[in-house]
Formats: C-alpha cells, structure tokens, sequence
C-alpha cells in the first residue's frame, strides 16, 4: 500500500469522525412540550397566534420583543426575544424560533426565522389602481 | 368561450422569442451531433456543420435576450417575466439587473457566457474544438431546455423548461382578464428594492462567467477521456482551469463584499446553503489546479486531476439545483422559488455524472501512472493531500448543505420521517472548516518550500530544515502577540492563526530567497500568502468583532444570551454615549424611495476633546407605493483597521402604513372644546390656544411627497411642558383637496402627545348660503355706516371687474364694489363683492373675509336713485368652540433603533482574498508566456 492511501485511509477515518460528530449538531423541529422536557436548545416551527398580544416598545427597550406562537402540536407558548422586532412580523405564515424554555412558561429565543408569503406566488396582480 | 381580443399586447415578441428559442435548442443538438461525427470521421464538413450550428445557436441566443430586453424597456407587461421584473417606477439602470433577476434571465446570462466562451473555442482551441464544443454544445441543449416551455403531450403538468414568453394572462387567473384592455390596468411588479444597487448589476455576470468557465476544464477533461492524449490534454485545460478558478474566486467575493456592503447579513460569509453550494465547486477546481500541477511537473495524479475537474462541474449543477428547486426552503435566505424544473436539473446532474463516469472507466487504462510512488520528503506528496483536503472540505460541506435533500428523500420512502435541521449553520461549518482551514495553512506552507520528486534531498535536507525551523520559532512569537489581541480564542483558532502566519512566512521566504523575486513564478506564493493573511482575518472579524450599540446601563443579570442588548434607541438631537463612541441621530433625508439616517459619531478622550468623528448613513428603501419599508441597508465607516458597521430601523410604527393605522385606532383621544384665547391645562404641560389662521403652509417633510392643497387652515397652539419649561408652537390642522378633508396632526415626542382638529371646524368655519342671515342697507357712494361693531364704507367701483366665477360675455353688466372695512384693534381689511346683470338677468357674487367672517353681497342698484342695496352677514365662529383632540402615550416618531458594530480586519479578509485571487491571474500569465516561448 502507498503512503498516500494511508493518508487517505486516515482522512476517510478523520471525516467519518466528523460526519458522527456533527450528527449531533442535528435536531428535527421540536415543539415546546419537548423543549421543556429536554431543556436544552431547540428549534420550533409554528404559527404566530394574532389573538394573543405582540408587545413591543422600543422606547422602554429596543432589546425586548415577545410574542405567542402555536406550535405544531398546537401548544401556545410566549417567546421573548432579546432583540429588537423583526419587519414585517405580522405578515409572516409561519415562524421558526431557536433557543430554550426559560421556565414553564415563556421561551427565551436566540433566533426568530420568518417564512413570508412567496414574492410571486398567490399574489394579486399589482393594479394600477392602487397606485393612485 | 368566446375569445377576447385583447388590446395593446406585442403578440410577435413572444411569438418570435419562442421559435428562436426552439431554434437555439435545436442547434446546439446539431451542433453536438456534428462535432460528434466530426470526432469519429474526422471530416472537415462534419466540423464545419458544428461550427454553424453553435454559430447559429449563438445568434439565436442572442436575439432571444434581445427581444427580452426590448420587452422589458418598453414594459411589456403582457409577458410574465417582464411583469415580474420591472416596473414603471424602475430606473433605466436597473433594466440589466432586472434581466438576471429572476430564473430564466440567470439561465440565459449563463448560456450567454458559454456562447461567448464557445466562439473562442471554436478559434483558439484547435484539436480540441471537436470534443471540446461537442460537449459544451449537449451542456447548451440541457440549459437551454429550461427555456423551452413546451407541454408534453402525455399528462397536463408534463411542461420541459419555463417559457421567458409566458404570458401573463396564462399565468394569473382573474376577471382582469375578461377586460380586453387589462393592459391599461396593471403595473409591473419589478425588482425587489433589495436588488437595486449596482451590485446587482455588476455581481451576477461575474459570477454566471464563473459558472460558465467551469464548463470548459470539464469539456476538455471529456475530451481528454475520449481521445487518450492525457498529456497535451493537462497543458491545454489548465489556463483555462485557472481562468474559471480567478473568475469563479472573484464572482464569490463579490457575493461577500455585497452581503457585507448592502445588506444585513451582518458579515461577508454566513455558510448560507447558497453559498455554500458555490465555494464547493471552486474547491474541487482547486484541487485540480493543485494536482493538475503535480501531473505536469512529476507525471503522478493524472486520474485525480479528471475527477476533479468532472466533479467541480458536476456541482455546479447540483448547486443550481439546490438553489433554484425550492427545496432548501426555510434553510436559506436567498433560494430561487420552486419553478416546476426539478426533474430537468436531476436528469441535468444524472447526463453529467453518468457521462464523466462512463468516460473515466472506459479510459482508464491509457490514464498515465506512475510504478514509482510519491516520495513523503516531495512537494506532490503534500500537494496530493492538500489536493485530498480541499475535496473533503467540499464533500462536509455538501453533505451539511443537502440535509434538506435527504429529508425529501426519506418523506418519499416513509412518510412519517420528521425532516432534520442543522441547530446552528454557522456553529456547525465552523467547527469542521476550520481544521480544514489548518490542514490547508500549512500544507501551502509546507509544500512550497519542498522540491518537486524530492530533488536533490540529501544536499537539500540543511537548507530546508534551517529554514523551516527559523519560521516555525517566528511565526510562533508572533501567533503568541497576535493572540493576545484576539478576545478569548480557543485552541484550534491559535493554531489556524499559527498556520495563517506559519504559511505566509513560508511564501515570503521562497519568493525572495529562493526563487528571488522571479514573478514568473511567485503566483503560487502570492496566493499563499494571500490566503494566510485571509485567515487572520477571518479570525479578527469573527473573534473581535463587537457590538458598540450596547446600553451599558441595562442589567444583563438576567439575560443570559449573547445576543441580547444589541440595539440602542437613539432620539433625534441627543447624543447617547456607549462603549467607545458618542452616537447623535442628526436626522435624515428623503431621495426617491431611500430614506438616509445621518449618524455623527464622535470619540472622546478624558479631556473632552475629540480624538475620532465621523458619520454613517444607514438607510430604509420604501415600497413603490411608499406604503412600508422594504428593506434596511447598512451605514459603514471605512477604516485602515476596522470598520464601524451600522443599521438603523424606524420603530415599528413608521415601518408601514399599516402599522401606523393599527397605532392610530390603539390611540385614545380626548375631545377639547375651546376659544381662542384659552387654554388646557394638563399635569405635565399647558396649551394656550390662538385664533385659527388661513393658508397655512405644513412642513412637508412629514407627510410624504408635497401636497398641494386647495385650502388649509390651522390653530396655533403653544405647548409648554411643565417640567423642563420648554415651549413648543404647534400647528396642527385640516386641509382641503378635491372636496376631501385631512387632518395634519402635529406631534410633540417629548411629551408623547398628537393633537388633531376636529373636521368639523370647517363647515364651522365655512357656513353654508342657507345658514346665513342676511341683513340689508342701502347706501350711497361715500356712505358710512355699522354693522355689529364693524365701521363699513363704500369707497368706490370697478366697472371691469375681474372675479374666478365670473366669464364676461358681450353687453354684461359688471361693477364690483370697493368697501373698507375696519373696527376697533382689528386690522383694515377690503371687500369686493360683485353685481352682474348678465342676459338680462341680474345676480350677484358675494366677498367674504375669512377672519372675521364676514359675508357681503351686493345686491341691487336702483337706476332711478343711485341707491345701491348691500347684504351683509356674519357667521357665528366666535360664538361656538373649536373641538380639538389630544391623545397621550403616543409612540415616538423622531426615535430611531441603532445597532453598530465594530469589525477589525475586515480589510485583511478583503486583501488575503484579492491576493489569491491576483497569484491565479500571475500563473494564467506566467503559463501562457512558458507556452508561447515553448
């Protein structure tokens, strides 16, 4: 055998090492039962609730948005997120959040993804109309 | 059904557009048939048949943009794709942007690219024309069947490609489309204010070229299989690698000085899956250029320098699956939509995968190689593994970026298969890049200063080991005070920073001791140490990096994320000092639809005395309509060191129309009758009222573009705040346009209020004919008399008067009156009411003074005496009270929300980067000079 299909053998090895490693690094969309449960960070699809309150006052703090968001398995849980609101947050159809339950009740995210409406997809015609 | 006929659609456009498109596709399939043929019976007329067909495949191409082009500028909007892209509101500069926007116009812009690079083929390649443009012609017919639009006839949804003449009317569905003249109707949607800048004009050529080059090293490679002469083959590919590799590189950096220029990613690089997907194939050129080299210079790793070459093509076309297939989805932030090609781009992966396997097989016991194995003391010993390296570096990445991939794969065999996400791109890539980052830093250090077979080690062996050692003991000092500057590195970042410093040491010493400055042969060590500087970079942007908007007066006791307390709420005027710098909102200015916040910073040192100004302007883009912003873009402050990175937001309730309606009805107004004269007195503030004045002219600036209004009217009202004394003269007020009433609130953001006026102070103020009653005096020329306390004399006549509801006809009889009106501490004010006997029938038009409301008509003269009769009447203004709203807790408008950060050695990444990208474009050079002279 050649040195270099030693090396080779060896990065194989190295590479496999990193593919099982970064496995961890994977997680499917949990929902906030699992994420209380686990208590570890987790990343949450759902559906931003418009009955409950979306509070945010920059003046008081720019830092600090919250909002409900009813996860798949329709449990409705408050997320804080320490930054300030996103644009155009209302419109979004579906929310991703990542970050941890910070006691039973609120979950604390580090990142808040928005899916909005596709750009030309199901969309009315823009009319001339509407312009004036 | 009956057919409508439509009016005002260029039908012959998309008629034209469609048979040339066929066209393009049908002779570019002729054209690799003849260049087949032509390989196999190696007869001129075979080849001469390929020529033409890729000719008129070309010129076909080219007139399909063309007419593209023409729709676009003459905004067709009948065409979807043109609808889609532009807009009437859309600069003349942006047409080229707006072109390439959207998927059919990048397909086009990379076919364009492969047309261009087939003409000089076709003149400069000579034996390889054949089997290079056979293979460049079949990549031509696969791209261009995107484009095709055409139905199968076996099922309705069966569609090959995406017409760029699709109509709208085909498109959409909607009762706009049984109005014949739907045309008239409908504006262009146009292109994302996101994408107008001029990176956007100038970054995806770039980048298409790049995509494009990287056809031809496969092309060649396809030919080198076919036709056996491996040798020739690795001299005549590698400029052409090294072009797509410099091409390719700059398109990619011009992606992350965008991403770092206009928009808000927050950094150059954030392994998005879209970016991702395009370094993947430049690594693999890479490391064919690497071992492309080791196969020139030793005659070993002809076979790795095929595949590496076949699969850096092979993933561009994954790529542009991945990004235009819709199926990274969520995962990134700049994916193309779902567009129905998805099969076409797998059959498109499958040609190409199976082609190049197929001819690698059958090729390969002619493939040259070598009994003798590389020797561990050689450079291509080391070179081959970092050859190994850079694919590995590719293949993890690839794996990671097709995660969404797999899910799809395993929904389709168990539908219950919860998909898998990555929980943190950027945490993920880091952690395994990295170790390639020092595989690869010290690898390029390495190898460059070994010899080529291990040549001459024995007398070698000193000279190495002296010199390695010397750059082992600096670039260990010097990591250890570099590290020092870095906040908290780990360990494996101290040692990609030693081997950033290690490789750069490495080059510096064989560019000027051994090889003494010959440029001919420093483009590897330039790239290397362009690369090393890149590398300590990357780890000061990505380490040092901080946010300077922090408040350093929150609590962060119970916040425990890294990324809280980011932003800062800045008020107009009033400085707000963080951790280095005094940041001032001075305020901002309104061009087209961009919005420019002006932000003055200024350091200090303990003496107050400024030691660093300067300003950033971050900005918004509005909608056409200006109903919301569309986009923030950032501010930067450009220096030798470090960069001050800025973005700022309006809050919320300046975002959108409406968010602003939803803050209006959240407010509670509190309804105030009063006089003028008098005033309100709340806990925090007083309001004096004055008397209502007329043709008042509102500050523009705050209510969009400038209106111009028939009639306006405001109350000035002084507001004094109770607490700082301070005075403020409001004037909030209504405005009259085409019958329409609005109101122009004012807004003290100091105080948190918004006062209006109540719209019915108009009809207050304007008393309808009816209301009135009229009191009548007749007079004479030169007669004084009163009417409630107002002193009225008739001065004279104008027999030709003059009046905007009055149109003189031949034998009228007009006389307006001259009347002086004056009372006591009240200003002398003139009155010029009209008696007209027009048609023999007499009438009259009234004067009217808006302050004091006074109405006066003259009513008759009697011939026989002279006695003129005048109606006079006042309204009853004074009498009734003006109602006024006031609303507190009202939102700030003159707040802005800042967030800034401070990037060290942003300018190393850019100029670690350029140096690499500038050694390939030295080899390019160098080689093409060796060929000449050889």
């Amino acid at each position: 055998m050649k040195k270099i299909h030693i090396v080779a053998i060896i990065m194989l090895l190295l590479g496999g090492i990193a593919l099982v490693m970064s496995s961890q690094n994977l997680s499917t969309y949990s929902t906030f039962e699992l994420a209380s449960k686990s208590g570890a960070k987790s990343k949450i699809v759902g559906q931003l609730s418009l009955t409950d309150p979306i509070s945010y006052d920059p003046e008081k703090d720019p830092n600090n948005f919250s909002f409900y968001l009813i996860d798949q398995s329709g449990v409705k849980k408050k997320v804080i997120l320490n930054e300030p609101k996103p644009r155009d947050f209302e419109r979004s159809e579906q929310i991703v959040v990542t970050g941890k339950m910070s006691n039973q009740h609120d979950f604390l995210a580090s990142e808040v993804l928005l899916k909005c409406p596709s750009k030309y997809k199901d969309e009315e015609l823009a009319l001339r109309a509407q312009e004036g | 059904m009956e057919e409508i006929k439509y009016i005002g659609e260029h039908l012959w456009v998309g008629q034209v557009g469609h048979f040339l498109v066929v066209l393009s596709f049908v002779a570019s399939l002729f054209s690799a048939y003849s260049y087949y043929h032509s390989q196999t019976t190696s007869e001129k007329s075979w080849l001469r048949l390929g020529r033409l067909g890729y000719i008129v495949h070309g010129i076909a191409l080219l007139s399909v943009i063309g007419l593209i082009f023409y729709a676009m500028v003459n905004k067709m909007y009948e065409y979807s794709y043109v609808y889609r892209t532009v807009s009437d509101h859309l600069p003349m500069q942006y047409t080229l942007a707006a072109f390439w926007a959207d998927q059919e116009g990048s397909f086009m812009l990379w076919m364009f690219w492969h047309v261009i690079l087939g003409v000089i083929l076709i003149y400069s390649a000579k034996k390889w024309e054949a089997s290079v443009l056979c293979t460049l012609s079949l990549i031509q017919a696969f791209i261009g069947s995107m484009l095709l639009g055409i139905y199968m006839p076996f099922g309705e949804d069966t569609k090959i490609g995406s017409s760029p003449f699709i109509l709208i009317r085909d498109v959409f569905e909607g009762p706009i489309f049984s109005n014949a003249d739907y045309l008239t109707l409908i504006v262009g949607k146009g292109l994302n204010p996101l994408l107008q800048n001029y990176w956007m004009t100038i970054h995806p050529p770039v980048l298409f070229l790049g995509f494009a080059s990287l056809s031809i090293p496969f092309c060649y490679a396809i030919g080198g299989l076919s036709n056996g002469m491996h040798k020739s083959l690795m001299v005549d590919i590698k400029p052409w690698a090294l072009f797509s590799a410099f091409i390719f590189g700059l398109g990619i950096l011009m992606g992350s000085a965008w991403a770092y220029e206009a928009l808000t990613f927050g950094g150059y690089w954030a392994w998005d899956p879209v970016e991702n997907s395009s370094l993947v194939p430049w690594l693999f050129l890479m490391a064919g250029v690497h071992t492309n080299l080791i196969a020139n210079k030793t005659g070993h790793s002809y076979r790795s320098t095929y595949i590496y070459y076949l699969l850096a093509f092979i993933f561009v076309i994954y790529s542009t699956f991945l990004t235009r297939s819709g199926i990274l989805g969520e995962t990134s932030v700049h994916a193309f939509t779902t567009m129905g090609l998805e099969t076409q781009l797998v059959a498109f992966i499958v040609f190409s995968l199976l082609l190049g396997s197929y001819k690698l097989i059958k090729a390969n016991h002619s493939i040259p190689k070598k009994e003798k194995e590389e020797d561990i003391l050689s450079r291509e010993f080391w070179m081959f593994i970092g050859a190994l390296v850079f694919l590995f570096s590719g293949l993890l990445m690839t794996i990671s970026t097709s995660l969404p991939v797999y899910n799809k794969l395993m929904e389709l065999w168990d539908p219950n298969f919860i998909g898998k996400v990555i929980e943190d791109q950027v945490e993920h890539h880091n952690r395994f890049q990295i170790w390639i980052g020092i595989f690869i830093a010290l690898l390029s250090g390495l190898s460059i200063l070994l010899r080529y077979n291990a040549f001459n080690w024995d007398s070698y062996k000193q000279k190495f080991t002296k010199h390695i050692g010397l750059i082992i003991v600096v670039s260990v000092l010097l990591t250890l005070v570099i590290s020092n500057q870095l906040i908290q590195p780990t360990w494996p970042q101290n040692l990609l920073l030693f081997g950033g410093i290690f490789t750069i040491f490495c080059n510096l010493d064989y560019l000027f001791l051994f090889i003494k400055r010959q440029l001919k042969l420093a483009g590897a060590s330039f790239s290397h140490i362009g690369f090393g500087i890149l590398i300590v970079g990357i780890l000061f942007t990505g380490l040092n990096k901080r946010t300077i908007s922090a408040n350093p007066f929150v609590q962060k006791d119970f916040l425990t994320d890294e990324s809280a307390n980011k932003a800062i709420i800045l008020i107009k005027g009033e400085p707000f000092f963080t951790s280095r710098y005094w940041i001032n909102y001075v305020g901002d200015t309104l061009v087209g639809n961009l919005r420019k916040y002006q932000l003055d910073f200024r350091q200090v040192d303990k003496n107050n005395e400024t030691i660093d100004a300067f300003s950033t302007f971050p900005s918004a883009i509005y909608s056409a309509d200006y109903s919301k912003i569309e986009a923030v873009n950032p501010g930067t402050e450009h220096n030798l060191i470090y960069d001050v990175f800025t973005q700022a937001s309006p809050p919320p309730h300046l975002q959108s129309i409406e968010n602003a309606k939803m803050v209006e009805d959240s407010l509670f107004y509190l309804s105030h009758l009063v006089y003028p004269g008098d005033s309100i007195d709340e806990e925090e503030y007083s309001v004096d009222i004055g008397s209502i004045i007329f043709d008042h002219e509102f500050d523009q600036s705050d209510h969009g573009d400038g209106q111009d209004y028939d009639l306006t009217l405001a109350l000035p009202l002084t507001i004094k705040n109770k607490r700082n004394k301070k005075e403020y003269l409001v004037h909030p007020g209504l405005a009259l346009k085409d019958a329409m009433i609005f109101q122009v609130p004012d807004i003290i953001d100091e105080l948190g209020i918004k006062i209006k006026l109540s719209e019915e102070i108009f009809s207050q103020l304007f008393t309808e004919e009816q209301d009135l009653t009229y009191e009548t005096f007749k007079v004479k020329m030169g007669d004084t008399f009163s009417y409630k306390g107002y002193n009225i004399s008739l001065e004279g006549f104008d027999q030709n008067p003059a009046h905007k509801n009055y149109a003189p006809k031949d034998g009228d009889i007009a006389v307006s009156a001259a009347i002086k009106v004056s009372k006591e501490n009240l200003k002398e004010f003139n009155l010029q009411p009209l008696y007209i006997i027009q048609d023999l029938q007499p009438f009259s038009i009234k004067d009217y003074d808006e302050t004091s409301g006074l109405h006066i008509r003259f009513s008759h003269i009697n011939p026989t005496n002279g006695e003129m009769t005048f109606s006079l009447a006042i309204d009853e203004r004074d009498s009734q009270p003006l109602e006024l709203f006031i609303a507190g807790d009202v939102p700030r408008s003159d707040i802005l929300i800042v967030q800034a950060d401070l990037f060290p050695g942003i300018n190393l990444v850019w100029v670690g980067s350029l140096m690499m990208l500038l050694g390939i474009i030295m080899s390019l050079i160098t080689r093409r000079n060796n060929t000449k002279s050889t």
